[in-house]
């Protein structure tokens, strides 16, 4: 099967004395749903930039479905993965969330008569088509990023990537965000590639895959159960653990490793026993 | 920042809402021009009539044009002052020295007032009833023939109707630094000129900076999404003239054969 992304011995720096990725590598396969976590300058964003040839890289090679990243080919591979930003309001174009759905469809060069259905049907995937006509300005920070989804939806890309889209939110804007996210791997299942850049352990625990960064070094790779274990290691690189991690590592008897919410549930009904 | 009016768009489902913009724009242009050769009562009634009955058939409260015509209230009252003082004529009123206030001066000082506030109700109705990225389709059709002389038009509107997009966002942002500045005890409204004129520095500063990261922030956005350049673009706002905007050039005409009917009738 392809990779829908193949990193290789990638180099990049801001300045030329200090690199921020050397040799790092990293493969996400079709279909998976990858949470790339770090604290902040850890390099995670810019692993994003990169993938989108929105900077380039000093050394190294991207590859997006076998395709190599040049400026040749950036444009057949920015049509294939949409990319929702951290400021919300920072990325609408259009005046309307209708006219900033069609953006993108209006750079494709889709006919004009195809619009008004596509556009539907994008909002309509993340249940805002009842905001068509809305000014994006007038929304809340959890439908502006639904909107922004749907931007990208209406492309009907193969990988969406989420560059801390949750981290403006409030709680409630955030648990909207999430749970769009989870409908659309219902609907989409392998036929779209998540890929979401946080650091927050909630949102990366929904994914299928956690890979931690830590100043452009890819330190730990696995499950969430995998990563989430491995406490003293997230500790170390300045991260936390998802809210059940974190309330069992509290408890006097805790269990021996990573549980969900529901395991941890389990866990303690069966303390009681 | 909900009290600046001009340029704001509301949205409805009038007979004017729904016009072309580029209708909308041309009608206005042409009212503004014609209603400057209005010389007498009856032609500046005639133009305030026709003004009013647009606005009823916009459908949006008056107390919305009201609002469109404070941010100018000094302008206008400046203006009718000057007017007042320095019309020399007879009979004369009152005078001071060089001031005088003359009976021609008086009507003069209505009739400025009067102009003023019309041409500001009709660009209201536009700006009222049309969305700013229509505004700036309009123009990118209205200057379309441009183009045959190397004119970046559509690069030009899109310019345009992204900047037309953050105005409210600035605004806002102003408002929160002033509020953050404020509240560390930074006063913008107490001093002299100088000491005021100061404390807008530390307030542009980081405006500016914040504008410019939402720059960089949105150039990616579009990128992204595969904006190349403006050119090779379709549209999903189809600008096309229908049967309500044939009517509307109609009303237009009508407007200005009997504007000009008056002023025949009237003696010029």
């Amino acid at each position: 099967m392809t990779k829908a992304i193949k990193i290789n011995n990638l180099k990049y720096s801001y300045d030329s004395d200090q690199n921020l990725f050397d040799d790092f590598n990293l493969d996400i396969e079709t279909g998976e749903w990858v949470a790339l976590v770090g604290h902040n300058g850890s390099g995670k964003s810019t692993l994003a930039k990169l993938i989108l040839g929105l900077i380039a890289a000093t050394g190294g090679t991207i590859s997006v479905f076998d395709d190599i990243l040049s400026p040749e080919t950036v444009y057949r591979i920015r049509e294939q993965i949409g990319m929702v930003f951290q400021n919300p309001d920072n990325q609408f174009v259009g005046a309307t969330v209708a006219d900033d759905v069609a953006f993108g469809l209006e750079n494709k060069q889709v006919a004009s008569i195809e619009m008004p259905r596509l556009i539907e049907e994008a909002l309509t995937i993340v249940d805002m088509q009842a905001f068509k006509d809305r000014e994006p300005h007038m929304l809340s920070g959890g439908q502006k990023q639904r909107v922004a989804l749907a931007s990208v939806l209406a492309l009907k890309p193969k990988i969406i990537i989420l560059d801390e889209a949750t981290a403006m939110l409030d709680p409630a804007g955030r648990q909207m965000v999430m749970a769009t996210l989870t409908s659309l791997r219902e609907r989409f299942g392998k036929a779209l590639t998540l890929i979401t850049i946080t650091h927050d352990m909630d949102e990366a625990a929904l994914a299928d895959r956690v890979v931690v960064i830590n100043d452009g070094q890819l330190i730990l790779d696995g499950t969430p159960h995998q990563v989430f274990s491995q406490q003293t290691m997230l500790r170390d690189s300045g991260l936390e653990l998802p809210f059940s991690g974190e309330l069992a590592s509290q408890l006097h008897n805790h269990p021996e490793k990573y549980l969900d919410e529901r395991e941890l549930i389990q866990w303690l009904s069966d303390l009681s026993k | 920042m909900n009290n600046i009016m001009i340029g704001r768009f509301v949205p409805g489902e009038s007979l004017i809402h729904r016009l072309d913009p580029r209708t909308k724009m041309i009608g206005t242009f042409i009212y503004i021009f014609v209603m400057l050769w209005a010389n007498n009562w009856q032609t500046y009634l005639w133009s305030a009539v026709f003004v009013v009955g647009l606005i009823k058939f916009t459908g949006q409260p008056f107390k919305l044009y009201w609002d469109g015509l404070k941010p100018i209230f000094w302008l206008i009252l400046f203006t009718v002052i000057l007017q007042l003082l320095f019309t020399p004529g007879s009979p004369v009123l009152w005078h001071l020295g060089p001031l005088s206030v003359t009976v021609p001066g008086v009507v003069n000082a209505i009739y400025v007032m009067v102009r003023f506030v019309l041409i500001i109700l009709m660009s209201t109705i536009l700006t009222l009833t049309t969305p700013p990225t229509s505004i700036a389709n309009a123009i990118e059709s209205l200057l379309g023939p441009l183009k045959k002389i190397k004119v970046p038009v559509a690069e030009l509107a899109l310019m345009l109707s992204i900047a037309l997009r953050f105005v409210p966002l600035l605004m806002d942002e102003t408002q929160k630094i002033m509020n953050a500045q404020k509240s560390r005890g930074m006063s913008f409204s107490t001093g002299g000129p100088i000491k005021r004129a100061k404390a807008i520095i530390p307030l542009l500063i980081p405006l500016f900076v914040g504008a410019l990261q939402r720059a960089l922030d949105l150039a990616n956005a579009m990128e992204v999404r595969g904006f190349k350049d403006a050119v090779q673009r379709t549209r999903y706002r189809i600008l096309h003239y229908d049967r309500n905007d044939y009517i509307a050039f109609f009303t237009i005409v009508f407007f200005v054969i009997i504007f000009f009917g008056i002023k025949i009738v009237t003696g010029f």
